[in-house]
């Protein structure tokens, strides 16, 4: 199950790759992109997800 | 009569629905002033109307920004094949309709950003091809219908600043589908159920500000799709479970509940971190050293927690970090000078501490550093000159330590400061000209130390200063007149030093003035009349034996001789 294969591969994470994640645009790298949870903006930061960016296109990692 | 009939009967039945509905809106006559039942008008040409090619039926409707008030209509349910709702960002109030749940093919409603009431109808539960349901920001009311985990489609969940109350219904966890649970800023109650990983597809999760209790589930490890994890101010507490260590999340936010215990070592190896907040909850313990591990994390917030023993050096390696607020906790021993290497620190908050020793000078490396706290701890030695390298820097606060020695003489160098305290320390000497270069500063505080010499005449070029507080010095000689050229001044201070002469009459053009402390100085002379000084009272002079005027106790002497 993966559960058993989660425990072998431990615990932790790493940013995702990027590579061929986005088409043939080249070079792809990971970013941190804000998630803005409402209109009204805050003085709070917004949550961050990775994406994977080519010039000033995002892809899904 | 014939032509009438002929031209109402040109319109099609979903024409006549759209006219129910912009009915029901009270104030739809400008934005739907196209909306007509002409029969040379057809629906499909309306604002916001969109048809199937063929059929002709209304498929969509996007209606947003319309400054709409009024109520939805029970007539959409009438629109059989209306596949997308966009109504957000009006002021329609009133409840959503029982009737939506008739619109069989819809596939996405965002009614966000209006004035809604009442419950989520449980109607909505009839739509199976709905992908997306957006009801952010209105003022509904009771719980969450746990029949939403009826649809199989359903991607995106957003029903965040509500009113909404009751328990997160564990059904709606058992989908593969949802992608986006967004419930911020509710009333719910409850506990978070060990089955909220079965949400196998879903990204966002994000419960902040609710009354959820409890701890965090043991299994989360097993939420391996989640990249946003936004469980803050909610009331959990226990500890923070090891497994969270297998999450892959770039968002961490724990932020503002009760959890205890340690900060567990694992969370140094989730290296896809972006942001981590564990601020503002009751962990103890050290700062684990292995968090230097995360060096692709952008913000560390630690603050107000009951944290000890020393800032680990290996937190230098986190060379992408851009806030590290390490505030309001009971950390000892000295700012480790490897931060110096944190070439994109924007924000460093260290306030409120037990930290000793001396700023390490290469802090002065951190050349992105815009903000700087060390409020409150027990630093001492010289302010590093190095500081004046910092030429982001807009906040320095070195108040509340035990730092000796002089202003640099330079410091007027960090043009974009607009705050600068340096209260409650020792420092002595007196205040370099070139302060008066700070012509962004807002806040200038120097209260309470040993700084001797003369006010330079200089401050009078701080045109943006708000508060001035030299108060609790040993400055001598006169005020300088030209703090009359201050126009933005609320706030002078200058009580407990040893100033002398007259208050120069030049003051009563500072017209922002609303609070003047002159009082414990040897000042003399006549207090200048006029309406910014009729408002102070006189304490704001008491403790000047030669001052006199109506706004003091002494009369002037001329007067006295009535």
């Amino acid at each position: 199950s993966s559960l058993v294969r989660r425990s072998l591969s431990g615990p932790g994470s790493s940013p995702p790759q990027c590579t061929s994640k986005c088409g043939r645009c080249y070079p792809c790298r990971p970013v941190h992109v804000p998630i803005q949870p409402g209109l009204v903006k805050t003085a709070e930061y917004y949550p961050e997800a990775w994406r994977c960016k080519c010039g000033n296109k995002l892809f899904m990692p | 009569w014939a032509g009438v009939a002929q031209e109402a009967a040109a319109l099609s039945n979903d024409g006549a629905v759209l006219l129910e509905i912009k009915k029901s809106f009270s104030n739809a006559g400008n934005a739907l002033y196209d909306w007509d039942g002409s029969a040379d008008h057809d629906p499909c040409f309306w604002r916001g109307v969109t048809c199937d090619n063929v059929t002709l039926s209304v498929t969509g409707l996007n209606l947003t920004q319309l400054s709409l008030s009024g109520v939805i209509s029970p007539s959409v349910g009438k629109l059989k094949s209306l596949q997308y709702l966009d109504l957000r960002e009006n002021s329609i109030g009133g409840q959503v309709p029982d009737e939506i749940g008739d619109c069989a093919v819809l596939k996405y409603i965002d009614l966000s950003f209006n004035a809604l009431v009442g419950d989520i109808p449980f109607s909505v539960s009839q739509l199976k091809q709905l992908e997306t349901l957006i009801l952010k920001s209105n003022q509904l009311t009771g719980p969450i219908p746990s029949t939403l985990s009826q649809l199989p489609n359903l991607k995106t969940l957003d029903l965040a600043q509500n009113q909404l109350t009751g328990e997160i219904p564990t059904l709606l966890y058992w989908s593969e589908v949802l992608q986006y649970l967004g419930l911020r800023d509710n009333s719910l109650s409850g506990t978070l159920s060990s089955d909220m990983c079965r949400l196998t597809g879903l990204w966002y999760f994000d419960v902040r500000s609710n009354n959820i209790s409890g701890i965090i589930p043991d299994n989360i490890g097993n939420c391996t799709s989640f990249e946003i994890l936004d469980l803050a101010y909610n009331r959990l507490n226990g500890e923070i479970p090891y497994n969270i260590g297998f999450l892959q999340v770039a968002t961490l936010s724990l932020q503002g509940n009760q959890f205890s215990g340690k900060i567990p070592e694992v969370i140094g190896l989730m290296q896809a971190l972006a942001v981590l907040d564990l601020s503002d909850n009751r962990l103890v313990g050290d700062i684990p050293p292995l968090l230097g591990n995360l060096t692709y994390t952008g913000k560390l917030y630690l603050h107000g927690n009951l944290l000890t023993g020393t800032i680990p050096p290996e937190l230098g390696n986190m060379t992408k970090l851009s806030y590290l607020q390490l505030n309001d906790n009971q950390l000892t021993g000295e700012i480790p000078s490897e931060l110096g290497s944190l070439s994109e620190l924007f924000e460093l908050n260290l306030a409120n501490n037990q930290l000793y020793g001396r700023i390490p000078e290469n802090i002065s490396s951190c050349n992105a550093l815009n903000y700087l706290n060390v409020h409150g701890n027990r630093l001492n030695g010289s302010i590093p000159p190095q500081l004046k390298k910092l030429d982001s820097l807009t906040y320095l606060n070195l108040s509340s330590n035990l730092f000796s020695g002089s202003i640099p003489d330079d410091f007027g160098h960090i043009v974009n400061l607009d705050t600068l305290d340096v209260s409650d320390n020792y420092i002595s000497g007196s205040i370099p000209s070139s302060v008066g270069d700070l012509e962004h500063l807002l806040t200038l505080i120097l209260r309470n130390n040993d700084i001797s010499g003369k006010i330079p005449s200089e401050f009078g070029n701080l045109r943006s200063i708000d508060l001035l507080d030299l108060s609790q010095n040993k400055l001598l000689g006169n005020i300088p007149p030209e703090l009359g050229q201050l126009q933005t001044l609320n706030t002078l201070f200058l009580q407990h030093n040893k100033l002398s002469g007259a208050i120069p009459v030049q003051l009563t053009n500072c017209f922002s003035l609303n609070i003047l402390n002159v009082s414990y100085n040897n000042l003399s002379g006549e207090v200048p009349s006029g309406t910014i000084f009729s408002k102070f009272t006189p304490d704001s002079y008491i403790g000047n034996s030669q001052l006199c005027g109506t706004s003091t106790k002494t009369v002037c002497g001329y007067r006295s001789k009535q």
